[in-house]
């Protein structure tokens, strides 16, 4: 018995071990280069690294630049999160019933989520453009001015947002529409005895009982939101001030100004925000899972 | 109520779906029309001499010249679409073989630590890639792996691991123990047990998470970018590269090859649409 | 501790590489090994018209000495990047680049390039290379008299005009009633400013102007620029790199709210076009006059035939400076010796004086050969021709020194914030004049 709980768990670190070890690695590996150079002047193109102390931190949380891309993110995550979850959440109580055609419809609405960003991005720019775009020729046709949306520094950053909450609402429609459907019917024909007004039944029961649900949804969409990067760089490129972001500055620092020491340091900074939000985010599903609350 | 339900439902179908039947419309285009000071919206059979008619002559150009390389590249399309057909599957079954190995030893041995290995393993997903990619860049760099198939294919596998795991535990925790046993008592070892029983029963499992692997990997942009930027280039990456062409860009050929390149993507999804969900939320929300 | 990591990571990288089944070779990415059976050169540029005249001569200098050219042609919004992602690595994949003339610093400084101060003056004489081209295209330090680049296109912003518009005698009337003088080619930005407001009818979809004010590498900077320096602005003290007190001047203000105004005189979203999408506003049909590189009017030139004219940039109270284009030729640094030399063959082909002769029939192959510039057979060969032998003389360029890219990024956004009215101009020069100083102190020029 004994040696077959010994072979059992030489086993297991077998089945496991590859797959951690390599998570460790590619993630151990950058985070070392990353705390190092972060100290020093290192350069994209060659050069021995000296170092600079905490310079690059000081840059960091004094310049206005990685404040402001730091701001513009955060705005973006809680604008299109918000978006997307209130769209979806009302697209899926117009799905919750069956319907002949339903899974076409929902097909057809899912196909912007499986879209490659970066190649959307790309695209939009035709279809946005100021001058010859198809959305800007509509609406003069009906009479509006239309706005330059992708290069209005009042518009750009909310384009932008558009376009990430058209490849995105689906997915919080998907999620919205499994919390919908997790709910018994029995509690509905209760409540129906009871004879609650829809919106009673909508805010104590409908919405609670998805609450655990969408709350998942939030910090999956968040945590995308939070790296966005292909669609700003498709539309306005990574230099753009109106509408750069924590990925999109930090590739204009290490590829394009070439600061590799600066970027690391700024790494740095993101990854203490990252491991917060994981925090929260692996608690948060920690709980949802032991309670069990989906179907 | 049911007509405030259909028109919201049917207006939002018809915003959404608007941009896809421009793209396939843009396709059939020539590059003139698309760019027209007046939206060609008609598809005609011959050609159309006025410039501000809504007709334009429907032509499959495009799609043919997906095969041509266009200014600016190396590669055709077509090209491409090799490597990412190539590095998607590849890294896909990596993944796929790699996650349930290691889902297969959280799901069925104690391993000590095995939840916070688990959220280890989740965190891994939120980085941004921007923030390892020079670390990572360095490292191919001195392995000779900078624009190769290999790199990203190696790349691809880790990043997606996450989500092999997770999906794969949620699976393999639904089949019963008793399966097992039952092949240990008929006297197969426990790899023989895991190769004949249990994988045949985690094949739907195995075919959801593929999928889920395969569409991170076929859209990812950051490291294609900067890793293989001439080489094993990528179709988001050579896409997106094409900016700052001086003929301009094509967009009849970008509009066809985008469309050419989300089919399988989309064939495959209504496929396992079943476990959609599943996949999307690394298999913390079980439909 | 470092190298241990990495060492780990490596053996992972390649232990997963096994279990992946995979067994397909990396792909090689020197494509330019010198093969035993023939050998051949690779060279990169950005995608233009000059590129393909260059691959052309390639092909006659294989079928005179059996090497092989091949130019490679990236889209300019990402060349940058490419280029100097290839020289981190061990070997570059290209043997020759053509740099922009701005990189040259870095190139320099960094090894990147390889020097050729010694070898130049043995193949071509140094006196026929136009001092301009010389200084801004191929020397760093800039009249330090030593080489790293060899030139290949030379080039300049200029002006291309509708001449069919201009010539219309409706047109004209219109023009003499309006503004009362004759409608001509703007001779100074006042006129250039009148003329693009005459043309300006967004409801007949038709414009003023467009230059050059792309955001993404440094269009904008070169749309500035040549205006910058007709208004008697600057980008630095000359003798002392110094900014503060120079950039944010009268002079560089005046020249960027000029700007702005011409931003409203153009196509809808021209606050935004790279050099392709300013050839497109003219190409379409739909401008009356670009301000671009000379590379690009070739093609304007097969287009339009006689419905175009040519002009060199307008000037300011009798200044007249035109942004400096144009590329040189570099050998890379990362190649093996054997491939050096069979680029520095290729070099010392191309600048012999029957090449150049060559290279002026290319589309846009434009030369620094100066005795072939102040020739009257080059200067009548094409409406183009004239007005670029006298840009030539007007150019100037931008910082070229290695610290270039980060100079360029900062001046890219504080000028975008002044174009686009997020921040008033005199705040974003003062803010960006700091920042330069700043990044140059710490590069050690200042």
């Amino acid at each position: 018995m004994n040696s077959s709980a010994q072979t059992g768990r030489g086993l297991a670190w077998a089945l496991v071990g590859p797959t951690l070890a390599l998570l460790v690695a590619f993630n151990i590996f950058p985070l070392v280069y990353n705390i190092v150079s972060s100290f020093t002047n290192a350069e994209l193109i060659g050069g021995a690294w000296r170092s600079v102390g905490g310079a690059n931190y000081a840059r960091v949380f004094e310049d206005e630049l990685f404040a402001g891309a730091l701001r513009r993110t955060a705005l973006f995550v809680v604008c299109a999160v918000s978006v997307e979850l209130a769209l979806g959440f009302v697209l899926a109580l117009t799905l919750q019933r069956d319907f002949k055609g339903k899974q076409v419809v929902l097909t057809t609405l899912l196909i912007p989520m499986m879209l490659s960003p970066a190649v959307m991005g790309l695209y939009w720019n035709l279809v946005l453009n100021g001058n010859y775009g198809v959305v800007n020729q509509a609406l003069s046709a009906l009479g509006f001015d239309p706005p330059q949306w992708l290069t209005d520094r009042d518009y750009k950053f909310w384009s932008i947002l558009l376009i990430d909450v058209w490849m995105w609402t689906p997915f919080m429609m998907l999620i919205a529409l499994a919390g919908l459907n997790s709910i018994p019917t029995s509690i509905y024909e209760a409540a129906q005895i009871d004879r609650a007004s829809p919106w009673k039944v909508f805010t104590r029961i409908t919405l609670p009982m998805c609450a655990p649900v969408l709350g998942l949804a939030v910090l999956f969409r968040a945590t995308d939101a939070l790296k966005q990067f292909d669609l700003v760089m498709a539309v306005t490129g990574p230099n753009d001030a109106a509408t750069q972001t924590l990925s999109t500055l930090l590739y204009q620092v290490v590829f394009r100004d070439g600061s590799v020491g600066l970027g690391a340091a700024f790494s740095c900074v993101i990854l203490v925000l990252v491991i917060a939000l994981a925090t929260v985010f692996t608690r948060y599903i920690d709980r949802v899972q032991s309670k069990d609350v989906n179907a | 109520m049911k007509l405030v339900r259909w028109f919201v439902l049917l207006a939002y179908l018809a915003l959404a779906a608007a941009p896809l039947a421009w793209m396939a419309l843009s396709s059939l285009k020539r590059r003139d029309d698309t760019i027209a000071p007046h939206a060609k919206f008609l598809p005609a059979s011959s050609a159309v001499d006025d410039s501000a008619s809504p007709w334009f002559e429907a032509t499959l150009a495009a799609y043919r010249d997906l095969g041509a390389v266009h200014a600016g590249a190396q590669e055709s399309f077509l090209g491409h679409l090799g490597s990412s057909v190539v590095i998607g599957l590849l890294s896909t079954v990596a993944s796929v073989a790699l996650g349930t190995c290691c889902a297969y030893g959280f799901s069925r041995f104690r391993v000590p630590g095995a939840k916070d290995w688990l959220f280890f393993v989740l965190s891994t997903r939120f980085l941004p890639p921007l923030a390892v990619v020079v670390p990572v860049l360095i490292m191919y760099r001195a392995l000779d792996l900078q624009g190769t198939h290999l790199g990203l294919i190696v790349l691809y596998t880790v990043f997606n691991l996450s989500l092999a795991v997770w999906l794969m535990k949620g699976f393999l925790d639904e089949i019963p123990r008793a399966f097992e046993e039952a092949a240990l008592v008929d006297g197969y070892s426990r790899g023989q047990a895991f190769l004949r029983v249990v994988l045949p029963e985690a094949r739907t499992g195995m075919a959801v998470t593929a999928v889920f692997c395969l569409i991170s990997a076929w859209n990812e942009y950051g490291f294609a970018m900067t890793l293989n930027s001439s080489g094993a280039v990528t179709v988001p990456a050579y896409f997106a590269g094409l900016q700052g062409n001086i003929e301009g860009m094509p967009w009849p050929q970008i509009a066809a090859g985008a469309l050419v390149f989300v089919a399988p993507i989309t064939v495959f999804t209504v496929l396992v649409r079943k476990s959609l969900l599943r996949g999307m939320t690394f298999g913390t929300i079980k439909q | 501790m470092k190298s241990t990591l990495w060492s780990v990571c490596a053996l992972l990288a390649l232990g997963l590489s096994a279990c992946s089944g995979d067994t397909s070779s990396p792909t090689p990415s020197g494509a330019t090994t010198a093969s035993a059976s023939k050998p051949s050169i690779k060279i990169w540029w950005f995608q233009w018209d000059p590129a393909t005249g260059l691959q052309e001569l390639g092909r006659e200098f294989e079928s005179e000495t059996g090497i092989a050219v091949e130019v490679q042609q990236i889209p300019l919004a990402s060349y940058q990047e490419k280029v100097f992602l290839e020289f981190g690595g061990s070997r570059t994949n290209f043997d020759i680049v053509i740099g922009d003339s701005q990189w040259i610093g870095r190139g320099a400084s960094s090894g990147l390039y390889v020097e050729l101060t010694d070898w130049l003056p043995t193949v071509v004489d140094l006196a026929t290379i136009h001092p301009r081209a010389a200084k801004y295209l191929c020397e760093y330090p800039e009249g330090s008299g030593r080489w790293y680049a060899a030139p290949c296109e030379t080039d300049a912003v200029g002006l291309a005009y509708r001449k069919d518009w201009f010539e219309d005698p409706a047109e004209r009337s219109a023009f003499q009633a309006r503004f009362g003088r004759e409608l001509s080619v703007p001779a100074t930005y006042e006129e250039f400013r009148q003329v693009a407001e005459f043309f300006q009818r967004p409801d007949a979809k038709r414009y003023g102007c467009a230059m050059p004010s792309d955001r993404n590498y440094d269009g904008l900077t070169m749309g500035v620029q040549n205006l910058l320096w007709a208004f008697g602005g600057r980008w630095k003290d000359e003798a002392s790199n110094k900014v503060v007190g120079h950039l944010d001047t009268q002079g560089t203000i005046d020249a960027i709210e000029f700007y702005k105004t011409l931003m409203k005189l153009g196509p809808k979203g021209c606050e935004r076009l790279d050099y392709g999408q300013v050839l497109e506003s003219f190409t379409n049909g739909s401008t009356a006059m670009i301000l671009n590189y000379f590379a690009f009017f070739p093609g304007i030139q097969a287009q339009f035939g006689d419905k175009v004219g040519f002009a060199v940039v307008p000037s300011h109270e009798g200044r007249r400076v035109a942004s400096l284009g144009g590329q040189g030729l570099s050998v890379s640094a990362k190649i093996p010796r054997e491939q050096q030399e069979h680029a520095k063959r290729f070099i010392a082909w191309f600048l012999q004086r029957r090449v150049q002769e060559r290279w002026i029939t290319k589309p846009a192959g434009f030369t620094a050969n100066s005795e072939i510039l102040a020739s009257p057979e080059f200067r009548a060969k094409t409406p183009y021709n004239a007005p670029f032998a006298d840009s030539v003389d007007a150019m100037r360029d931008f910082w070229n020194v290695p610290a270039f890219n980060k100079l360029l990024a900062v001046t890219q956004r504080y000028v975008g914030m002044a174009v686009d009215g997020e921040m008033p101009t005199a705040e974003a020069l003062k803010k960006l004049a700091l920042e330069k100083e700043r990044i140059l102190k710490e590069e050690g020029l200042l």
